[in-house]
């Protein structure tokens, strides 16, 4: 990889940037959005914790992890929706006569949308955690969680990117996010921790990528030492290499698909 | 001397779905082994384009028009047939191409939204590797040349059709390309708009010596910037040589409007018939070979003192409207 052509990525990570920052009331609104949540299941959990269910061993911790798992879900944009409306106006027609890879530009591009909410989100996760618990998890599991946090919303991003790309096939991805969404939901532990979940849907579970982005790094937050970060940062590699597989592959069955069917 | 595109027999098929018509039989059928047929776009393609000419490349709907642009700008891959554009293969060298031509689409728009032109133009600049110094002057001259002015720190969404036409077509040349590819560039503009994108591509293309290839159903847009029209039809070459002879050898009649002191003029010659007739204003057909146009003035002149007169080709839109009948029915037989 070439000092160039990483600059020539950067820079649509830095105009997605530039974008976001004119697109203000999406992030105010996941802001709102993001606190309400938090604010809604501190309720929850106290009064789980309060009627003595067995659902969780410290109702705090569950608002802190709720935090972390939201934080990595809101601050990956939805460039699904982008791909797809570039796709169907035919915009794509110039990204692809680009001297630069689509795929790429169009990873770059989230990335820097992403960059743009991180802090935002992040400073309500955990201002809000704290203000509805009025605890917080030792700092250092906190600082340790953080990069983890950005390698799982990038990884969240290519999987966004590969659902994008299906739009070359179908009108409309949506069906495919929401299914995604659902998996993420019972899979990746997005409300509860999976190790509350049976065992079998654990095991299962260990077969997608959802938990290495929202449960295993989540998990860091809480310090329990239920997820090793060596193995933490070994999966996200891992499955950061099978998404990117999948995502260069359904490019090129894209680009072929559009020789042989038309544009 | 190379030229800047050359095509040799390049064809282009799409597979296209074909639905059975029916029950619940034929819908499973269309689901388990759909009736697929390959729909030729391109059909054997032969034209080359030296460097500096500017040339239409028209078409009526569905001709092919726009696959080939895409082929020839790597987007594509051709099913047979050669191409180079600028030297280059362009389903082999994409990247190397882009480099060495600019792209406009008029439908379709490099302009990120929500951002000010100059954010794209930024953009344009690393993607295409272009020095920041080189770059700065290259914005500063479009911006001069394309008056840009304030348009370039105005969001996009803001901007008029025709100025957002004139940044895209600014931002296609920020590479500095040999070669430029134009998709209806004037579509939806108004007279006006029409008018500065036109005279901007050919006093550009001639400043930097540019090749233009640009498609439109706009005659307009063929007449004021182009000096040679490519015509194909069902993806086959159907015309190509300069629109004087496009109109030469489709232009069947001539119009002739007098206006006499004579309430009426009565010119009764062969080939020639009266169009409309109004007190003090005669307009005539004039079957080209039939009479010569003098003898129908001198016709004129011999009944009554003329006034004015008006001499006219049909209408470009009327030569093309002839020449794809023609096509058609060549087609259907």
């Amino acid at each position: 990889m070439t000092l160039t052509y990483l600059k020539k990525h950067t820079a649509y990570a830095r105009i997605a940037m530039a974008q976001g920052r004119r697109e203000r009331a999406e992030l105010y609104g996941r802001v709102v959005f993001f606190a309400v949540i938090l604010g809604v299941f501190s309720s929850l959990w106290r009064a789980v914790g309060e009627a003595g269910l067995p659902a969780s061993g410290d109702p705090r911790a569950l608002v802190w992890y709720l935090a972390a798992t939201e934080w990595i879900m809101l601050s990956a944009p939805q460039i699904h929706l982008e791909i797809q409306e570039a796709i169907r106006r035919g915009d794509v027609v110039y990204r692809l006569g680009h001297p630069a890879s689509y795929v790429m530009a169009e990873f770059a591009a989230g990335l820097g949308a992403t960059a743009l909410r991180m802090p935002f989100l992040g400073l309500t996760a955990f201002g809000c955690a704290f203000a509805f618990t009025r605890w917080t998890p030792p700092l250092s599991a906190i600082a340790l969680f953080i990069p983890f946090a950005v390698m799982a919303a990038a990884l969240l991003v290519a999987l966004y990117l590969w659902i994008g790309l299906l739009a070359f096939w179908l009108q409309d991805v949506s069906p495919v996010f929401w299914v995604t969404q659902k998996l993420m939901f019972v899979f990746g532990g997005l409300m509860l921790p999976l190790a509350m979940y049976p065992s079998a849907m654990q095991k299962a579970a260990a077969f997608t990528p959802f938990p290495v982005m929202l449960f295993a790094p989540a998990s860091i937050v809480l310090g329990t030492g239920l997820v090793r970060p060596v193995i933490l940062a070994r999966d996200l590699a891992l499955w950061g290499g099978v998404m990117a597989l999948v995502v260069q592959w359904t490019y090129r069955r894209a680009a072929a698909g559009l020789t042989v069917n038309g544009g | 001397m190379q030229p800047a595109v050359d095509l040799y027999e390049l064809s282009k098929s799409f597979r296209v779905r074909r639905p059975r018509s029916g029950g619940i039989g034929a819908r499973l059928s269309n689901f388990i082994a759909p009736d697929v047929q390959a729909v030729p776009a391109v059909d054997r393609l032969s034209f080359s384009i030296a460097p500096g000419e500017r040339v239409a490349f028209i078409g009526p709907n569905g001709a092919g028009k726009s696959t080939t642009l895409k082929l020839l700008a790597g987007i594509l891959q051709p099913d047979a047939g050669e191409v180079r554009v600028m030297g280059l293969v362009p389903s082999r060298q994409r990247t190397e191409l882009a480099f060495a031509i600019g792209t406009v689409f008029g439908q379709r728009s490099q302009l990120w939204y929500q951002l000010p032109p100059r954010d794209t133009f930024e953009l344009l600049g690393r993607v295409y590797e272009i020095d920041a110094r080189a770059h700065a002057r290259r914005i500063e001259a479009l911006t001069a040349v394309f008056g840009l002015g304030e348009l370039m720190s105005t969001p996009v969404r803001h901007l008029s059709l025709g100025e957002r036409m004139r940044c895209e077509i600014a931002a296609s040349l920020l590479h500095s390309p040999r070669m430029l590819f134009l998709d209806e560039p004037t579509i939806g503009l108004d007279v006006s708009a029409k008018a500065a994108i036109r005279e901007l591509l050919l006093t550009e293309s001639i400043r930097q010596g540019i090749t233009l290839l640009l498609t439109s159903h706009d005659t307009g847009d063929m007449e004021s910037v182009c000096d040679r029209v490519i015509v194909i039809h069902r993806g086959r070459l159907l015309w190509d040589d300069s629109i004087a002879a496009l109109r030469k050898s489709f232009l069947s009649a001539k119009r002739v409007t007098f206006w006499s002191e004579a309430e009426h003029l009565d010119v009764t010659l062969p080939g020639v018939k009266v169009v409309s007739s109004a007190a003090h204003r005669t307009e005539l057909e004039i079957e080209s070979g039939a009479t010569p146009l003098g003898q129908v003035v001198d016709a004129a002149l011999r009944q009554s003192s003329i006034t004015d007169m008006v001499i006219e080709d049909a209408p470009l839109d009327e030569v093309i409207r002839a020449l794809y009948a023609k096509a058609e029915r060549r087609c259907a037989t």
